[in-house]
């Protein structure tokens, strides 16, 4: 074996630090508390401590080409404890995973699935734009199109791809439409014309892609008049909070989470239908950890009668990510192949034991994870998957009451 | 100045090599050529090194025979030399202040490589000091009396060593402690590392010389409320909370807290972090300095409710220490000189989620431990948990809240040590398997190393890594330790029976109060800012004020006591001098021009102006300003002037650099 050198590495990290908002990944100390607080750190062969190490030894290669690339969730657990500031969740590995594209190495099957639905319908469920409204069909409340009449708003849902196309977010997105016209304020959507925000395109280290999805959709954004741009998706909150002002591309942006939470004592009145239901609240990284929004979703869901609220043992800041983020969604199978395991299984255990009806959440691929993971762990039919927007609507007598929980 | 006969002005003007340092970017011997040729300068030399002993002779030969009334040093920096040529021309007969430096070394030859700038810039600097000279007045040296006392704030084991220095020098001392008792976090400590020494073995004969020490006037249970004016003249008033038992009367024989109406100890003492019970009168440890107790007025039941049976009164019969009625009084002082030394606080763990303080009842902080170690502690020195249970496996993490920039950035020095020391101290105790959980191992301390490898010989587990999670093991108590192994390469689950948290050391709760109160800054994590890392380590912005120990920064006792006697030696050069020279470029106002707007007095960081409500116009106290002009660019009818930087003065040296640049 060669000696190692360490040729070109440090310049690869400065240059990673360079990109990112946070601390330059130099001033790593090789501490592990990012591999150690990484919910698949055991089952990576380059925890995020180790990608650093090899990278600045010279060894970028063979960190290129490993499966851990493609381990990373997004839960920003590491970033947030990194007692050096180091940005690892969105600057280190998206830097890393475009260097591995770039360097000839395929991602995992699943995800290369993803990416042609990316690039040819220009969402990951590969669903036509035409499509974009299907939710709204039969509503029961006008939903304006904005894509064809432009008119001001207060508020311009940007709908999310999930939320648009998949069946069991259908639904949260029709309550949601009732909730906001219950609200009284003017809303619209951007219908056929509306894209995808591309926060999962940068977490997959097509940083490209999401420059030209930034361009855009800023481009759609500016022909229309609004006071808030609103989303269902943590990670669109993200991706329009902190990576499209990099780009020069500043919105006022809320999480549904926060704009309900500033308009609870309007909803409060109308929230009159008991949930009689023992609630436990998961939190999302992008909203939760990533940015320290944790009260909002937990005094929305106390405003509901009936509801009582227990704690996981993880929670707030120590939540365990539901393993949807930074492209997860579409890896389970490379993770669980690669000696990891879904956390989404592990989490709804968490939630279990603490003897909870309803597991709350508050993004959209929770759902789909969570009520997948009830089937798999057998709690189907005694531990509820429902986002807050259905308990909402529910009490607000907005919604036909959701399966009632034994 | 108007009205100064400026055809009798006669400058010289010298130019200084500093070796290579200036000559080998400025071309010397144009300059001084150039100066020559300038207005007024009667003579313009240049010199290897003007401020070698030849160099003053020159400047104080010229005055003499040439009749110089004015002189331009260019040279270094004015922080270095300016008292140099200052003096030299005082010893020559002319007034030290009709001196000026240009700095054309710090500001010019060694910011540029390039030959012809510098050239120009150093003209620009020199001719500026040319036209300013021109403007100065003789200026009159300035003393001010030093009152012969000081006063030491925070008793720990800094304020007590830097009092005993100071009474044992034959000053009188006023210690003042906020807490019952002196000895502060050293008396809390089981050993003190490296040499295992027992801390109350070492601790309580310097508290008893303290309190035997006729120079030492101790005011416990009291803090510092206000101190006014400057180096050599502090009034100082000092609020003494009530004990409710008399400290002349009371012998300390603490019958009182057997006497006690609780017949069990129900509270939580602070002292022991909460680990063990007090009654409503207490003493917070065997030792304690002085040996009075103090009745908590919450918990009394006489003092809150004004019912109780009075058990004390009656244990402590005729001498009647007790007091229920005692008030709050607040006592005031003159001193010359104030040495800070108010110690640290532990960083408090449970804003880290992960690390599951306050949740688990089994992961301990270092100083609780220290407590459960002590003999003196609430388990009289017996290591248990809360159930009472000896801990077979015990994990230390490191760098709790150091060297992390989510708390602290800093290393907090001391905890690598103390996190050594406990590993030996619990494995001697229990035999439990010890696993310290660490990032770097630091131990520059003499004896540190080696105390290293004799804990590592005595079968302690060293892991490299920062531990990431505490999480229950199972239902009973049980922890995990997660943490990745960085030179095994793997991650890790610990499974232990304690864990014990290293935490930080950092700045008092209130230390931006108490830098307020004295005058002093803060640096950026917060400690008191020393005046110059290196050369001025226990000085501070406030000449008399002085810090030492770890409201400085973290330390250890070695490093603590070391600073204590530099910051006595420190106070008592000041007060051992009698007087003290003041600076002239204070502040002054020009009583016909001063509308008594109080636009300055606010202003004024060192609270230095203040108003003559009978003539209504703004005093400036020369001894407490510190000439930084922040009153003379706000006054708004320029009625505030400063010495050497008077409008004539400042409008001449601008001149001088724009005509040359």
């Amino acid at each position: 074996m060669n000696p190692e050198t360490s040729d070109g590495g440090l310049a690869v990290l400065e240059e990673i630090g360079k990109a990112s908002d946070g601390a330059s990944p130099l001033g790593c100390m090789q501490c592990g508390l990012c591999a150690a607080s990484c919910p698949l750190g055991y089952a990576m062969e380059f925890p995020p401590r180790k990608l650093i190490l090899q990278v600045a030894a010279g060894n970028l290669d063979r960190v290129l080409g490993s499966p851990a690339i493609w381990m990373c969730v997004g839960c920003y657990t590491c970033s947030l404890r990194c007692p050096r500031d180091i940005e690892l969740t969105d600057g280190l590995w998206p830097a890393l995973r475009d260097r591995s594209m770039q360097a000839g190495h395929q991602p995992p099957a699943e995800l290369q699935e993803t990416f042609q639905n990316l690039f040819k319908y220009g969402n990951t469920l590969g669903k036509s734009p035409r499509q974009r409204l299907d939710w709204a069909r039969g509503l029961d409340v006008p939903v304006l199109d904005l894509s064809k009449e432009r008119r001001p708003v207060d508020v311009l849902w940007l709908v999310g791809c999930y939320p648009s196309y998949y069946p069991r977010n259908q639904v949260v997105s029709r309550a949601w439409a009732r909730i906001l016209t219950r609200l009284g304020v003017s809303w619209g959507v951007l219908g056929a014309k509306e894209k995808s925000v591309g926060e999962c395109e940068r977490m997959f280290g097509e940083e490209g892609l999401f420059e030209t999805l930034v361009e855009q959709n800023s481009k759609l954004l500016n022909e229309q008049e609004f006071q808030t741009l609103v989303t269902l998706d943590p990670h669109a909150y993200r991706a329009l909070h902190a990576f499209y002002p990099r780009h020069g591309a500043w919105y006022p942006v809320q999480h549904y989470t926060m704009f309900l939470a500033e308009r609870l004592e309007q909803l409060r009145p109308g929230l009159v239908k008991p949930v009689e239901a023992t609630v436990t609240y998961h939190d999302n990284c992008c909203v939760g950890r990533r940015c320290q929004c944790f009260d909002a979703p937990r005094a929305l869901l106390e405003a509901i009668p009936g509801v009582k609220l227990v704690e996981m043992q993880r929670n707030r800041d120590n939540a365990l990510c539901c393993g949807g983020g930074g492209g997860g969604m579409w890896l389970d199978g490379h993770i669980v192949a690669h000696g990891g395991h879904r956390l989404s299984d592990e989490r709804i255990g968490q939630a279990a034991e603490t003897g909870a009806d309803i597991l709350a959440v508050s993004c959209p691929y929770e759902l789909a994870r969570f009520e997948d993971a009830a089937k798999v762990k057998g709690l189907e039919g005694r531990l509820h998957v429902r986002d807050i927007i259905e308990l909402l609507a529910v009490s607000l007598g907005l919604e036909e009451v959701p399966a009632e929980p034994s | 100045m108007i009205g100064q006969d400026r055809s009798a002005l006669r400058i010289g003007v010298y130019v200084c090599h500093c070796g290579t340092n200036i000559a080998g970017v400025v071309d010397v011997e144009a300059l001084t050529s150039w100066a020559a040729g300038l207005p007024h300068v009667a003579l313009a030399r240049h010199y290897k090194y003007m401020c070698s002993d030849p160099g003053q002779e020159l400047v104080k030969r010229d005055i003499q025979e040439h009749n110089l009334n004015r002189i331009v040093v260019a040279a270094c920096s004015p922080n270095l030399h300016e008292p140099t040529f200052r003096r030299a021309a005082e010893n020559a007969g002319l007034n030290r202040f009709l001196v000026q430096m240009a700095n054309i070394r710090e500001q010019v030859s060694w910011v540029t490589d390039d030959h012809h700038e510098a050239y120009v810039k150093a003209q620009a600097h020199l001719a500026a000091a040319i036209r300013r000279v021109a403007m100065h007045e003789p200026l009159q040296r300035q003393f001010v009396q030093i009152r012969p006392q000081a006063l030491v704030v925070g008793g720990g084991i800094a304020g007590i060593q830097a009092a005993l220095t100071l009474a044992d020098a034959g000053k009188d001392v006023i210690l003042v402690e906020r807490e019952p008792s002196i000895g502060g976090h050293m008396a809390m400590f089981d050993k003190t590392f490296p040499t295992l020494d027992c801390a109350a073995c070492i601790l309580t004969p310097k508290m008893t010389a303290v309190k035997l020490h006729p120079n030492i006037r101790l005011l416990t249970y009291s803090s510092v409320e206000s101190v006014e004016g400057s180096v050599g003249n502090y009034h100082v008033k000092i609020r003494r909370k009530p004990r409710y038992i008399n400290e002349e009367l009371c012998v300390g024989c603490m019958l009182c807290i057997e006497g006690c109406v609780f017949t069990r100890a129900r509270f939580p003492n602070p002292f022991d972090q909460g680990l063990g019970t007090r009654k409503p009168v207490w003493v917070p440890f065997a030792q304690a300095v002085p040996p009075i107790p103090v009745i908590d007025p919450e918990t009394c039941l006489e003092i809150a409710r004004g019912k109780c049976q009075k058990g004390c009164v009656e244990a402590c019969g005729e001498r009647s220490a007790i007091e229920f009625d005692q008030q709050e009084q607040v006592e005031e002082y003159d001193v010359g000189a104030i040495i800070v030394t108010t110690g640290f606080r532990t960083f408090d763990p449970s804003v880290i989620p992960y690390y599951g303080y306050g949740k688990y009842p089994n992961v301990y902080t270092s100083l609780e431990v220290e407590r459960l170690l002590n003999a003196g502690g609430p388990t009289a020195g017996k290591l248990v948990l809360r159930d009472g249970s000896v801990p077979r496996r015990v994990g230390i993490v490191h760098c709790v809240g150091s060297r992390d920039k989510n708390h602290h950035a800093y290393c907090s020095r001391v905890c690598c040590m103390y996190a050594l020391k406990l590993a030996h101290l619990v494995r001697e105790k229990t035999g439990a398997e010890v696993y310290n959980c660490y990032i770097d191992i630091r131990t520059p301390g003499k004896g540190f190393e080696e105390f290293y490898n004799r804990v590592q010989d005595e079968g302690v587990h060293f892991i490299r890594g920062k531990v990431a999670d505490v999480t229950p093991a199972d239902g009973n108590g049980h922890l995990t330790m997660t943490v990745d192994d960085t030179l095994l390469g793997s991650i890790r689950q610990l499974d232990v029976d304690m864990v014990i948290l290293a935490v930080a050391l950092e700045p008092q709760g209130d230390a931006n109060d108490v830098r307020r109160t004295f005058g002093i800054s803060c640096s950026a994590e917060g400690f008191f800012l020393e005046k110059h890392p290196k050369l001025a380590p226990v000085n501070t912005a406030n000449d008399g004020v002085f810090v030492a120990g770890a409201c400085q920064g973290a330390k250890d006792i070695p490093d603590t006591v070391a600073q204590a006697d530099a910051a006595a030696a420190k106070a008592l050069a000041i007060i051992d001098a009698g007087q003290i020279e003041l600076e002239p470029n204070t502040a002054w106002i020009e009583a016909a021009m001063c509308s008594g707007c109080k636009t300055c007095i606010p202003l004024c960081p060192y609270q230095a102006i203040s108003r003559d409500e009978e003539r209504a116009i703004a005093v400036i106290d020369p001894a407490l300003c510190k000439g930084c002009g922040t009153c003379v660019a706000a006054c708004p009818s320029g009625a505030a002037m400063q010495h050497l930087f008077s409008d004539e003065q400042v409008h001449a040296e601008l001149e001088g650099l724009m005509l040359h640049l």
